[in-house]
């Protein structure tokens, strides 16, 4: 009824055709290893990109690196407020670790808040300008100061300093959800009506 | 295969265009029967005119008008700087005379469901209408002339993106052009804006796709209509054989009636057989595509020099008596075209500007018509099925089968789910355009298009975070840099001091150094001092 | 925000899991009265049986993970596993063995995993699984109702009954045979007079590809070669017949766009290739034709109606292509190599096993996507044109 073909010949097709599949399959395992080692990043890197950069110290560490470095180090991933929940679970994942709750002894969760001086009330000390880790902070000696509310991180870092405490932490949403996705809007544009 | 489809579409594109099987798509129920009943009807003036001039967050706009003027029809109200160099600017009309009474944010029948910043115009009736300045022949216009006018008459793409048109003619200077493809393909249930407008109006249609094409200066323009809308085919058929245009004219292409084929990519697949890569715009393959709306607007701005104040508006839904399309004014309010078509309020359940599978519902109903609006349902309670208890997935595979960009929704589905962004983003979710064909069909009634809207929009907050705390990292490294350099200079200018004067002068020196130094500290903790206190006694002073 | 993004598309199709479960109930109806026609009123008797207890486990799992007993329900998908699960077992099996077996597929193999959409497996197969390693025996008989007439029956070395004149097959649709297949499911019901265990143990048909295993021969062929009419009630054509109906099943579910063509023709066509391609008439090894493997068995059940099950299966199309692959060649193996006899429920339960990975790696090419170098073909001269 159909073609007969003979054992030794089925054999060899089967046998040929399951050793270029292992073939091409160890090609492509072997592309993919490979791919991985070039584009993978320290693990510093991956854990200071989780980090929210806003350089705040909360953490107790100067600065964000300095933390994720000593993450890697082993210290604990849960002192990070300004993150949110979402650098916890990220930092957590990549980690390997049990999420863990926000540890209370470095802050709490708070929305996005940009620091605005009331510049009525600025004596012009330069202790904001020292204090800010971005530098945005604009003002001289003796000279009203002001802040640049794109740059600021919200790290808190200006408010401590200021002997005449005018300097509030506006609580605002945060830019990214603030913005729509109209390909014209541009982040440091600030959108008015000028007449 | 797919190769040899191209190997067809070339060897035959240098003279027939022809419709080609595309991904996906599904044939929904039209509804389009009641509103095609009705001839393109224009509205009477309404007394008050709510004129969207931009969204609060959007571009900025330049006034040109103040509160309490007296505008002329066609006079322009406001420009809207959509980029800073001021190229693509869209001018805002007065679609009537009038005063200007206010100008605040307020609801507008459009899919963003923001407020946006409106114009209040209160009509006076006379219609007073600035001097218009038509161009009977628009073959003795340049091309940068045409897009000047064109962008001068505030003409943006009528068929929902509103992509300013001058700027996708003058991007079209970029590259050759090889097809413009007008869409009248207008695949989505219940809107019958364009199909009414080509019927009714194919010949003026036909000019402003050849105004279009000599601006654009493509060598073929291509009309894509589907094949359920046969008066308006007949009607082209008419209107292209009258034509007397002094470039090639244009071809009609029927296409396969099917959801979602008037979507750009899809359409352009389905005329040319070219497959634009994502990421890439169409100009560069050569393609440019225009509603059937912007042309019957490029129409007007050139031949009879008239702005863009009016779009064509489907009115439709069971809560209506009359469905009925409309050549509204911009700024016209929803609900006084409900009453014009005889709306029984007490039935109306909802309202919804788009069709039926992309539209988005707004929620009052002095919602003003913007440049974009093609569609508005006055939905009954039981015109929609309403949402069914959402079921498990049972990865039947029928979104897949459905959707014209080739995803798989179920997958993306489970990954929305995790939250897994290299997964949604490996699975083509950027790529998803929301048609809404997957719902469609989804047995288990599963939320998916607003499920990845919500995906969508918190991997672009995430990925604007990224991009924001990349940039804070780089402003503390810099900082990092700047006091480390400071420190430095400050470290040397005092080993260098003393390396100049003689060894017995040095003391002194560095006696009188230290002096001033403590001299301008102290005098410095002193003013501060002194600051502070005037500061508490004003807040005091203030307190009290 | 996300209260105004709800309900996107509003229009839908209005199709809903009930009507595809429905639908697939409609498929499965030739097939089962085939059997009906050939095994007579025991397949009856499973369907009531795995349908009571299948509605019975749903509704308790339900009830213990605080579900919509009545939504939940009526989406019969739980009807759809009892259907698939009683004709996949032997007519003539006591109810115990068939109530076993559907409230393990309903409680572990389907709620346990999550219930509707989550569970790995098929829970029909998973049931079907666990009585074939439990009870072989019960599972590899299929009774043929028939009346002795005259001495006792003989029985060749392997247990099976010579088909000698000594029996006459009752008609199974008659009074006789709905009493056998009663007594059968229900053997507490029998009196003590009647012996049941003579026709239990002794008068049992194997599926003519385990006889053909057992035997060496093909019963099929054996068939054809005497001359049997097609329609005649013998078991070697009643599996002929059976396949056909869920063929034609099957195809009614390929019209009706229930379940796409990748997998029935991937699993039918890589064990027809595999079966053409060893496939030796006259050789020592017994491989069976192609024919044998295709219609002898449960092939077109398997290929139409369970590897298709969507939850388990792979979901993409390529993905169905070698999930359909990988049963077919698995059904082959099994049957021709393996020690057991029925190779459906191992094969599909296989290629669940490798269908997520199949859903990871066998993806279409996403619209617009992978074709750098065909833009860059297609895309006309660049020169700029001046106007």
């Amino acid at each position: 009824m159909l073609p007969v073909i003979s054992h030794w010949l089925t054999q060899f097709v089967i046998g040929s055709s399951l050793l270029l599949f292992i073939a091409f399959a160890l090609l492509k395992i072997n592309r993919y290893l490979l791919q991985q080692l070039t584009t993978q990043k320290s693990l510093v890197n991956r854990i200071n990109r989780a980090l929210p950069q806003t350089q705040c110290g909360q953490c107790g560490h100067p600065g964000c690196l300095p933390y994720a470095r000593s993450i890697s180090l082993g210290e604990a991933s849960n002192k990070c407020p300004p993150g949110g929940q979402e650098t916890i679970l990220e930092l957590a994942e990549l980690l390997n670790e049990p999420v863990r709750g926000l540890d209370p002894a470095h802050g709490q969760f708070r929305d996005f808040s940009v620091a605005v001086i009331r510049e009525d009330e600025c004596i012009g000390c330069t202790k904001c300008i020292q204090a800010c880790p971005v530098d945005a902070i604009l003002g001289g000696p003796k000279l009203m100061h002001t802040v640049i509310a794109s740059e600021c991180t919200g790290c808190d870092l200006c408010v401590e300093p200021c002997p005449v405490d005018c300097i509030d932490m506006i609580n605002q949403l945060a830019p990214s959800i603030s913005q729509t996705t109209t390909p014209y809007f541009d982040r440091l544009s600030s959108p008015g009506v000028s007449s | 295969m797919s190769a040899l489809r191209q190997l067809a579409s070339r060897f035959f594109s240098s003279d027939t265009v022809f419709a080609r099987r595309t991904v996906g798509g599904i044939q929904p129920l039209p509804f389009k029967e009641d509103s095609l009943r009705s001839r393109i009807m224009s509205t009477p003036i309404p007394q008050q005119l709510t004129i969207p001039i931009g969204a609060a967050d959007g571009p900025e706009i330049t006034l040109l008008v103040d509160i309490g003027e007296q505008v002329s029809k066609y006079k322009k109200l406001a420009v809207i700087n959509i980029s800073a160099e001021g190229v693509s600017d869209v001018p805002v009309h007065a679609p009537t005379s009038g005063v200007i009474t206010s100008i605040e944010n307020s609801i507008v029948a459009d899919h963003s469901q923001q407020q946006q910043l409106c114009i209040n115009l209160a009509a006076d009736g006379h219609d007073e209408a600035l001097q218009l300045e038509p161009q009977s022949n628009y073959s003795l216009l340049s091309r940068t002339d045409i897009v000047f006018l064109i962008r001068d008459a505030g003409v943006i793409g009528m068929g929902g993106a509103g992509f300013p048109t001058a700027d996708k003619l003058s991007k079209c200077a970029e590259s050759a052009i090889e097809f413009l493809i007008i869409n009248a393909a207008e695949c989505e249930p219940y809107i019958t804006a364009d199909e009414t407008l080509l019927r009714e109006r194919a010949n003026k249609v036909v000019l402003g796709a050849q105004i279009l094409k000599r601006a654009s200066a493509a060598r073929r323009c291509i009309i894509a209509i589907e094949d359920t809308k046969p008066d308006a085919i007949d009607a082209l058929n008419q209107a292209l054989q009258n034509e007397t245009g002094l470039d090639q004219g244009c071809e009609l292409v029927v296409i396969p009636s099917k959801y979602p084929s008037g979507s750009e990519r899809q359409l352009i697949q389905c005329v040319t057989g070219i497959e634009i890569a994502t990421g890439h715009h169409p100009t560069e393959n050569g393609i440019v595509m225009h509603n059937v709306g912007t042309a019957y607007a490029a129409y007007e701005a050139i031949v009879e020099g008239k702005p863009c104040i009016s779009r064509f508006t489907t009115l439709c839904g069971q809560a209506l008596k009359t469905p009925k399309n409309f050549e509204v004014l911009i700024g016209t309010t929803a609900d006084f075209l409900f009453e014009l078509c005889g709306i029984e309020t007490s039935n109306k359940q909802k309202s919804i500007v788009g069709g039926s599978l992309m539209g988005s519902e707004f929620g009052s109903d002095k919602a003003a018509i913007c440049k974009t609006t093609n569609c508005i349902i006055a939905a009954s309670a039981n015109e929609f099925q309403a949402p069914q208890a959402e079921q498990a997935c049972i990865r039947c595979g029928f979104c897949a089968d459905v959707c014209p960009s080739k995803l798989l929704p179920q997958q993306l589905l489970a990954f929305s789910k995790t939250a897994d962004t290299t997964q949604l983003l490996g699975h083509g979710l950027l790529d998803c355009i929301e048609c809404g064909a997957c719902d469609y069909v989804c047995p288990s009634q599963l939320p998916l298009v607003s499920t990845y809207k919500e995906s969508k929009k918190r991997i672009e907050n995430r990925r604007q975070d990224l991009e924001l705390s990349d940039y804070w990292q780089q402003r503390f490294q810099f900082h990092q840099y700047r006091v480390k350099k400071e420190k430095d200079q400050a470290v040397s200018r005092k080993a260098v001091v003393p390396a100049k004067p003689t060894l017995a002068a040095e003391p002194a020196v560095k006696e009188q150094n230290d002096e001033a130094d403590f001299i301008s500290k102290e005098q410095a903790s002193l003013d501060i001092a002194a600051a502070v206190a005037r500061v508490k006694a004003r807040r005091d002073e203030k307190n009290k | 925000m996300s209260d105004l993004m709800a309900g996107a598309p509003f229009q839908h199709s209005g199709r809903n899991i009930a009507q595809l479960m429905q639908t697939l109930l409609y498929a499965l109806l030739p097939g089962i009265f085939a059997s009906l026609w050939f095994f007579g009123f025991g397949i009856l008797i499973n369907i009531a049986i795995a349908i009571t207890f299948a509605v019975l486990a749903e509704a308790a799992m339900l009830r213990l993970r605080n579900r919509v007993s009545r939504t939940h329900l009526s989406d019969r998908s739980a009807l759809v596993t009892a259907l698939l699960f009683a004709i996949a077992i032997p007519p003539g099996s006591p109810w115990w063995l068939v109530a076993l077996g559907i409230v393990f597929a309903i409680v572990i193999a389907k709620h346990l995993y999550g219930g509707l959409g989550k569970n790995p497996f098929n829970p029909a197969m998973c049931g079907y699984a666990m009585l074939l390693l439990a009870f072989p025996l019960e599972m590899t008989g299929w009774h043929i109702p028939f009346e002795v007439i005259n001495g006792p029956l003989t029985v060749d070395n392997l247990g099976i009954p010579a088909l000698t004149a000594e029996r006459e097959l009752l008609s199974p649709l008659s009074w006789g045979g709905f009493k056998q297949a009663l007594l059968l499911a229900f053997p507490f019901a029998a009196s003590g007079a009647i012996d049941i265990s003579e026709f239990v143990d002794g008068l049992a048909m194997a599926t003519p590809l385990i006889e053909f295993k057992m035997a060496g021969k093909s019963a099929l062929l054996a068939a054809r070669e005497s001359g049997v009419s097609l329609f005649a009630r013998e078991s070697e054509t009643a599996w002929e017949i059976i396949n056909i109906s869920y063929l034609l099943g099957g195809l009614f579910l390929l019209y009706k766009r229930i379940i796409s063509w990748h997998i029935p023709l991937a699993i039918i066509s890589t064990v027809f290739v595999l079966a053409a391609l060893f496939y030796a008439p006259g050789h020592v090894a017994i491989y069976g034709t192609p024919y044998l493997h295709l219609f002898g068995s449960a092939t077109m059940i398997g290929a139409f109606f369970i590897a298709t099950d969507p939850v388990s299966a792979a979901t993409t199309r390529p993905g169905k292509l070698v999930y359909g692959i990988i049963i077919g060649v698995s059904i082959y193996s099994i049957r021709v190599w393996g020690s057991y006899l029925d190779s459906i429920a191992f094969a599909v339960l296989f290629g669940n096993f490798c269908a997520p990975i199949l859903d990871q790696y066998c993806r279409p090419r996403i619209f617009g996507h992978g074709l750098r170098s065909k833009t860059d073909r297609a895309r006309p001269n660049e020169a700029p044109v001046k106007s």
